[in-house]
């Protein structure tokens, strides 16, 4: 018995005005991810991965087609509703970190916290670095961290509010390799101790060997989907 | 440097799109100065050009309370042609019984007048021929205002004192009218000398000028006739002037206005030149990779300050020019707008001098602020291109502070010497000193206590209060940049509502509604009688009215003690004296002490402190003074502090009865009454008296506040330039912040905030801004005004708490305006532009 989806693509295309007209970034996707699943998205520059993110996690409208996170469907949802939900549900890694500069490591993991009107936003933004092995470094501000130590506090704030559904944008694509090894290994490590489903677009293959699921995305459509046998993720850790 | 130069056109072909802000402070600031500068220039010059129009001769002579003898004509007709009139406030009033009488600025004139320029009437005809005697009348030239006050038309009767005029002509413009055109508080009326005989109000005590006006053949030096006039007659007690001292009152006015405005228009440049660093501060941290770079490349710092200096250099010259051309043309546009309301003709053309003070100004004040950005980018290190940005910015080296101290100095210097007034501009001076300083400290403040106030429940609230301390937040720029404008604003408002309440609201409850000026010794028995048949009006206050004038202080000639000049008026000409048995209303003896009620012995007097502190005298001292023809000596028995704001009346010097009491005199007196008797009071003493002048108080403190209208105009108009600058540097801090505000919406977002909430974040933040600014600028501004309202004019200070919170809201409203626009601009943004992978 599978677990239902939490997230669900039906035949989304998203286009996008440009300086040379429009552009069909989505062509068609249709996809189920189940809960709990870890999946990579993988393809070349410019095959939609990132886009496929973004809509799945409410930040940009399908042109068309229907988009469900956990059973919701987001087409109806204006900006507001929807990052409501992603509030509640989603946690978001960027290849960019996307730390707020201006703010100290300690505030920027509380900030979903404090959106969603927690207490105790600063405390368990505090275990949240801690647990990312920051816990000397609160009052950080980003530029005073290495990449390595800001992509834990990036990872530290998507997990901080135990989301359901974490989306990860080539996290390691701005780190060397021993220090993105170690991020990715957090990232696992904790996603799974938070039964939570990750959907990591990457186009390192070693990266998505370790997932449950491989999900192959070529010109706005999904061309192919595969589970690598159970070894194979083990092997790699 | 021919490298520098290359370099620097090199990089500025990229435009001036991040400058337009820098250009619009600079040019809003010079633009403001010079046209203020240029203005002054000009009815300078009108000054000069009309002195012998605005003078009435090349030598004036003007003698309080009496004619001068015929020995003293004799001479002054030996000097060249010579016209007499006597100046006056006197009643006219139609001579059919029911017309209205109005106060009128009286001139009697001589046929000769004027010597120079001509009065123009409404019909194109000649004064001569239109005061002439026709038919047994003499005939009267008014303004316009006259004709309406009286209710009457051209050619219908008038009454002055005793005297019958025909109202024949409309004065349009009167060559030597000087300040009365704008200041009056009536209009003229002009009549023949030969009517003023028959008028009756030539009485000795009589509140009289007489002015004569000579003409001097060409080459004969004016300065010299008058000097030779006040050798030949040292103890005349008249006032002599010379072309030099034309249009005097004016000249005072218009340096004090002037000074006034071009402060407040240097320091909206100074508010501007805050945008000018910030400009330049963001266009050098655009430049940190080609400047890292350019260290890479091998480039020494001094290259790299000379490259930028240039480019700087460049645009602050370009601001300037177009500042410069802004407020050259100014004048000419305003010119037929503010015509009406001068007393000269300003001569509007371009003058360099005002333009080059302008010009200087901007170019200091640019090179001042972009200075400090300029020696931190010259230490930008080369590895910077490896590390990213550093955090913590440069401190400045000691050269580099005494650079910048020297610069300041130079604007210090510079501002003080072309000022008219060096001791106000080194109060400005200190006083932008202690704004620059105060603000960014209060700034630090309001981060510290924002760091301190702990966390709000409200999650809104606790990330705005965050934003205002953290790292690169816009709090200490904010605060400079609206601050100094709102300041200005502050302060110009106080200083303004200080006089207006000084005017208007401080007349005490109970002032008389009117005065009465010379009222015969004969006619007073009658008088009061009438005052108190009208049912609503007070008893009358009277006081005996001499003049008299001091010839010698404590036993010297007035010549051999030193005065200073503020209080030469008291020894210049004849004063008003008194004689009283009580101490005068609204005065108290502050030393010595005051006659008993019935003491008859030798001489004494009761002397202002204020003067008597001037003039050097103490209780025990005498006074010698001169009662028609006759020296009186007195011995000073106290000293009274005279509140002049009670308008009872006050003299200088009040003496014992005894001798006084025998000369012949007038009375002056004072009535309180119910408003709605104001109208019986008046029509029943210009009935009776036609002799006796009435002056409504009520009609002074009008005409007052008129005058202070038209000042408060120009000095809030100005006012507004420094607000618009400070807001001008406002938007510029707020798009320099604009980028962050936008990564940080974004990345909200993503986490899951609402637009409300975002917007909300901000607006909390922007409101805290405002607040803290406005309260920063209420405290410093409050500050500056109370010290020029006491300290430069020695008036009463009266805290205006609607000046305070219309300051507030403003500041709230504007920070809130600006900071929500950039925010919802912010919330517009799409995320995945901004967030998809480099």
């Amino acid at each position: 018995m599978t677990a239902p989806p939490i997230v669900r693509f039906t035949d989304v295309h998203l286009d996008m005005a440009s300086d040379a007209g429009m552009v069909n970034i989505l062509r068609g996707i249709t996809l189920e991810i189940a809960a709990g699943e870890i999946a990579a998205v993988v393809g070349p520059s410019g095959a939609g991965k990132s886009s496929l993110m973004m809509v799945a996690g409410g930040l940009e409208r399908a042109t068309s087609g229907r988009v469900e996170m956990v059973g919701r469907d987001l087409g109806p949802l204006d900006d507001d509703a929807r990052a409501r939900l992603r509030c509640e549900n989603v946690g978001i890694v960027f290849q960019g970190f996307h730390l707020i500069p201006t703010m100290t490591a300690l505030e920027n993991v509380a900030l979903p916290l404090e959106f969603a009107g927690r207490p105790d936003a600063f405390d368990a933004a505090q275990g949240a670095l801690e647990r990312v092995g920051l816990g000397p470094r609160l009052s950080h501000y980003p530029a005073q961290l290495s990449g390595g130590e800001q992509q834990r506090v990036a990872i530290a704030r998507a997990f901080v509010g135990r989301p359901r559904l974490l989306l990860a944008d080539e996290p390691t694509g701005n780190l060397d390799g021993s220090t993105g090894r170690k991020v990715m290994d957090l990232l696992f490590e904790m996603a799974r101790a938070d039964a939570a489903t990750l959907i990591l677009i990457t186009h390192d293959m070693t990266l998505a060997g370790r997932c449950d699921r491989i999900v192959r995305v070529a010109d706005g459509l999904v061309v192919g989907d595969r589970r690598p046998a159970a070894g194979s993720v083990l092997a790699a850790q | 440097m021919a490298l520098a130069a290359k370099l620097a056109r090199r990089e500025m072909r990229s435009g001036l799109g991040g400058f337009r802000l820098f250009l619009a402070c600079l040019a809003l600031g010079v633009g403001a100065i010079a046209a203020i500068l240029s203005f002054s220039r000009a009815i300078e010059e009108g000054l000069r050009a009309d002195a012998r129009e605005l003078l009435g001769g090349d030598v004036a002579i003007s003698l309080l309370y009496r004619e001068a003898t015929p020995e003293q004509i004799a001479f002054l007709r030996a000097q060249g042609p010579l016209v007499e009139w006597v100046d006056s406030r006197s009643m006219a009033r139609p001579a059919h019984p029911g017309g209205t009488a109005a106060l009128v600025q009286l001139k009697a004139v001589d046929p000769g007048y004027p010597l120079y320029g001509r009065v123009e009437l409404r019909d194109g005809r000649s004064l001569p021929d239109a005061l002439a005697r026709r038919d047994g009348v003499w005939g009267a030239a008014v303004e316009e205002a006259a004709l309406k006050r009286m209710n009457i038309a051209l050619g219908e009767l008038v009454k002055v004192g005793d005297a019958t005029l025909q109202v024949r002509a409309v004065i349009e413009r009167e060559p030597d009218s000087g300040l009365s055109a704008f200041a009056s508080l009536g209009p003229r009326l002009m009549m023949p000398l030969a009517a003023l005989d028959e008028s009756g109000l030539v009485q000795p005590g009589s509140l009289l000028t007489w002015q004569y006006r000579l003409k001097l053949p060409p080459g004969r030096s004016d300065r010299e006739v008058a000097a030779a006039i006040k050798m030949r007659f040292p103890e005349a007690g008249w006032r002599v002037r010379d072309l030099g001292e034309a249009g005097g009152g004016i000249r005072f006015w218009l340096d004090r206005l002037t000074e006034f405005i071009s402060l407040i228009g240097l320091s909206a440049l100074l508010v501007g030149g805050v945008g000018v660093g910030n400009a330049v501060s963001s266009f050098l941290a655009g430049r940190m990779r080609t400047i890292a770079i350019m260290k890479c490349l091998g480039s020494p710092q001094r290259l790299i300050f000379a490259t930028y200096f240039i480019q700087l250099g460049t645009l602050a010259l370009l601001g300037v020019a177009v500042g410069v051309a802004l407020g050259a043309a100014l004048p000419f546009v305003a010119q037929s707008l503010i015509a009406g309301l001068l007393p000269v003709k300003a001569r509007i053309a371009l003058y360099f001098r005002p333009l080059a003070t302008a010009a200087a100004f901007g170019l200091l004040v640019s090179m001042l602020f972009a200075l400090v950005p300029l020696i931190r980018a010259r230490g930008i290190p080369a590895a910077s291109l490896m590390r990213g940005t550093p955090v913590e910015r440069r401190r400045l080296g000691w050269r580099d502070i005494a650079l910048v101290a020297g610069m300041a100095l130079l604007l210090a210097g510079f501002t003080i010497e072309t000022a008219e007034s060096q001791r106000i501009a080194v109060y400005f001076v200190l006083g932008a000193l202690g704004a620059f300083i105060a603000f960014p400290l209060l700034a630090r403040g309001v981060m510290v206590a924002a760091a301190r106030a702990g966390k709000p429940r409200l999650a809104s609230l606790r990330l705005a209060l965050a934003n205002l301390h953290r790292p690169g937040s816009p709090t200490p720029i904010v605060m400079l940049s609206l601050g100094l404008g709102l300041t200005v604003l502050v302060a110009t408002a106080l200083i303004e509502g200080n006089l207006r309440e000084q005017i208007t609201q401080r007349i005490p409850k109970d002032a008389p509604a009117f005065f009465f000026v010379d009222i015969q010794s004969t006619q007073m028995p009658e008088f009061e009688q009438t005052i108190g048949a009208i049912p609503g009006a007070g008893a009358l206050d009277k006081v005996p009215s001499l003049r008299g004038r001091i010839v010698k202080l404590g036993g010297k000639p007035v010549s051999e003690v030193a005065i200073p000049p503020g209080a030469r008026w008291a020894v210049d000409s004849d004063r008003g004296i008194t004689y009283a048995t009580t101490v005068p209303e609204g005065a108290h003896v502050v030393a010595g002490t005051w006659w008993a009620a019935d003491y008859r012995g030798p001489q004494l007097v009761s002397f202002d402190e204020t003067l008597a502190r001037d003039f050097g005298l103490a209780i025990g001292d005498t006074v010698t003074v001169n009662v028609l023809g006759r020296d009186i000596e007195a011995r000073i028995a106290s000293l009274r502090h005279i509140d002049w704001q009670t308008l009872a009346i006050n003299f200088v010097m009040v003496f014992s009865p005894g001798i006084l009491d025998r000369a012949p005199h007038t009375f002056l007196a004072t009535v309180r009454a119910r408003p709605e008797a104001e109208d019986a009071i008046f029509k029943a003493v210009t009935e009776k008296f036609p002799n006796v002048t009435v002056v409504s108080v009520r009609d002074a403190v009008r005409t007052a506040s008129e005058v202070l209208d038209n000042i408060g105009l120009a000095t809030e108009l100005i006012g507004l330039i420094s607000i618009l600058a400070g807001i001008l540097v406002l938007a510029g801090a707020m798009l320099a912040t604009q980028r962050r505000r936008i990564h940080e919406a974004v990345v909200m977002k993503v986490l899951g905030a609402t637009r409300t909430r975002i917007a909300g974040i901000f607006a909390w933040e922007f409101l805290a801004l405002g607040l803290a600014t406005a309260l920063a600028a209420l405290g410093v501004g409050t500050l500056a005004a109370y010290f020029v309202v006491r300290h430069l004019m020695s008036l009463q200070w009266t805290f205006l708490p609607m000046v305070a919170v219309a300051v507030a809201v403003g500041a709230m409203a504007l920070t809130l305006a600006f900071g929500l626009a950039g925010t919802i601009a912010a919330l517009r943004q799409r995320p995945l532009a901004l967030l998809r992978n480099e």
